[in-house]
């Protein structure tokens, strides 16, 4: 078994604002990303999840803990490890002043890329992301979205063994995020290694092979899709479109508390967490108050998982234990 | 390429995107000796004997402090510039230690500030008849090269630690009457009351004019000159390991 590309191990961080009480962002956090495999690092807002790329990126220290990339400790010798990561922060970073080849060429240069090799990768990079034609245009005069793809190429422009990408896709089109993913997973077939953070779960459903679900700077659960959509047993996605909507049924389904409920036009899309009986009633139930159109229902999606794990209302409460654990379980996450 | 090299390559693309950076820092303080010092030495007559005999001599150490000093505080408020593009956080995920980030930072502008008091002393030399100590010309270099490292790590002490850019513009504006002012700059400290002169002999800026002026023109104290060069040298360590833990604590 390859040895973990980036272990982990209790890590903490604190931040102590002046006249505030303490915030633990990451709250002894321990995980292990196997080497070239893509790992999607999920959470609501505030959980932790920039904050733990930031010192895994040698960009913050950890108050406590220990971490490892490419086996050198984050701490001890964050040259070494930044010699061996590539990094896409969240912010917009791009040399604004600089066109777009000389963005990409500046960060292979302090990458150590030889010339012959820098020159032949540049064409490839600025084909690859549709920018042969801004090209020599100064990043400042682009718009966010090509900026950003600026800023996401530089990656592909070197061969670090580590990649964090924190919410790469922010402002990308929807083609281009495609090519993107597509381009991030021939990357880890090829033995890279991927971490990224994401708030599109879409996202993360489709990439990655391995998934930390954090809040409150602790881990909820871990696994890949398939393991923590079996966390979830018995959360069912019910998706109806009526000919015409029934008066009052968005108070009648808000009154049983599902975890998601969105109503578009004569259509509603819901998610609940019912025995499997239960919910057929409940849709049998429904499509007596209406002439149903379409009717779906299905398994839980990622989504569907991090509302529940995430959502701060109290049936969702205590869910901060090892998956593994309690009745709601099914024995089989939490692959640590 | 060597991270050094790669900095240094970096600065160099972004200031040749506007050849106003280079006016500002190449030729905007020759405007100083050509306009003012010219002035002055017309406008005033100043005893034979005195240091300030010609005016022109004595302020041309002045003006290569001033353009120290200058490019120093520009390459220190870039810092704004890239915390603006997001680059600057960026950069500190790139293999290269912070030292070197600073160290390539202003290594770039020492090569500017070099070209700079080349372009000034030939053309004081020239134009204004200026009799400069040619063998003495390393002496000048290197009070070139340490002055405007030391004032660029003592500067991005404040451009690091400050996060906004009207906030760091108005110290470098204090800074700039204080250091300027209560210096050797524009005149000699001798006549001053004692406790102007004790504050300019405080004053870093006081140390490295001393040393280029006797560079340029052999005009000063050759017997203060180790001390003031000793003093320069440590306000320059000081102010790189102020910078350095500035960076650190940026992360």
């Amino acid at each position: 078994m390859p040895a973990p590309a980036i272990e982990v191990e209790d890590l903490v961080k604190v931040f102590s604002p002046r006249g505030r009480a303490p915030v633990r962002a990451v709250d002894g956090l321990s995980f292990s990303v196997a080497e070239g495999s893509i790992f999607g690092l999920l959470g609501p807002n505030g959980a932790g999840k920039t904050t733990t790329l930031r010192i895994l990126t040698t960009l913050a220290r950890a108050t406590s803990g220990r971490a490892t990339v490419a086996a050198f400790d984050v701490a001890a010798a964050p040259l070494e490890v930044r010699r061996r990561i590539a990094v896409v922060i969240q912010e917009q970073a791009a040399d604004l002043l600089l066109s777009a080849r000389d963005n990409l060429v500046a960060f292979a240069r302090f990458h150590g890329l030889g010339r012959a090799t820098l020159r032949r990768r540049v064409d490839d990079v600025l084909e690859r992301f549709g920018l042969n034609e801004y090209a020599g245009r100064k990043v400042q005069d682009l718009s966010g979205g090509y900026r950003r793809r600026v800023q996401v190429a530089k990656i592909f422009m070197v061969d670090t063994p580590v990649v964090f990408l924190d919410e790469f896709s922010t402002g990308m089109d929807p083609i281009l995020k495609r090519s993107v993913m597509a381009q991030l997973t021939a990357e880890a077939s090829r033995g890279r290694t991927i971490v990224l953070t994401t708030q599109v779960l879409s996202e993360a459903e489709e990439l990655c092979d391995d998934i930390l679900i954090v809040n409150h700077g602790r881990q909820v659960a871990r696994g890949d899709v398939n393991t923590l959509k079996l966390l979830q047993q018995g959360v069912y996605e019910v998706t109806m479109t009526f000919e015409h909507l029934p008066e009052g049924i968005e108070q009648e389904l808000a009154a049983l508390a599902p975890l998601r409920l969105s109503i578009t036009g004569t259509t509603v899309e819901m998610a609940v967490k019912e025995p499997e009986s239960r919910v057929l009633a409940l849709v049998s139930q429904l499509s007596e108050r209406g002439r149903v159109l379409r009717l779906e229902v299905g398994s839980a999606t990622l989504e569907d998982i991090f509302i529940e794990l995430t959502s701060p209302q109290p049936r969702t409460e205590n869910r901060e234990r090892e998956p593994g654990t309690g009745n709601r379980d099914q024995g089989t996450g939490g692959t640590q | 390429m060597t991270p050094l090299a790669a900095i240094l390559a970096r600065e160099g693309r972004i200031r040749a995107t506007n050849l106003l950076f280079i006016f500002w820092d190449v030729l905007y303080p020759l405007g100083y000796l050509l306009v003012f010092g010219v002035g002055m030495n017309h406008a005033m007559r100043f005893p034979a004997g005195s240091p300030m005999e010609d005016y022109n001599a004595f302020f041309l150490a002045a003006v290569l402090g001033m353009a120290s000093f200058g490019i120093a505080s520009n390459t220190a408020w870039s810092f704004f510039l890239d915390r603006d593009n997001g680059i600057f956080y960026e950069m500190l995920t790139y293999p290269i230690s912070r030292s070197q980030y600073l160290l390539g930072k202003v290594l770039f502008n020492i090569g500017v500030a070099l070209v700079q008091a080349a372009v000034t002393i030939v053309l004081a030399a020239w134009l204004l008849d200026v009799r400069i100590r040619w063998d003495l010309t390393p002496l000048t270099a290197a009070a070139v090269v340490v002055g405007t490292a030391g004032w660029f790590f003592f500067y991005a002490i404040f451009a690091l630690a400050i996060r906004r850019n009207d906030a760091f513009n108005t110290v470098t504006s204090i800074f700039y009457f204080v250091f300027l002012f209560a210096s050797s700059m524009f005149y000699p400290l001798d006549p001053l009351p004692a406790i102007f002169r004790a504050v300019a002999y405080a004053n870093p800026i006081t140390w490295q004019v001393d040393v280029l002026r006797y560079g340029t023109t052999g005009l000063g104290d050759p017997a203060l000159l180790p001390i003031e060069t000793a003093a320069f040298a440590l306000f320059t360590a000081a102010s790189f390991a102020g910078a350095l833990i500035a960076l650190r604590q940026q992360t």
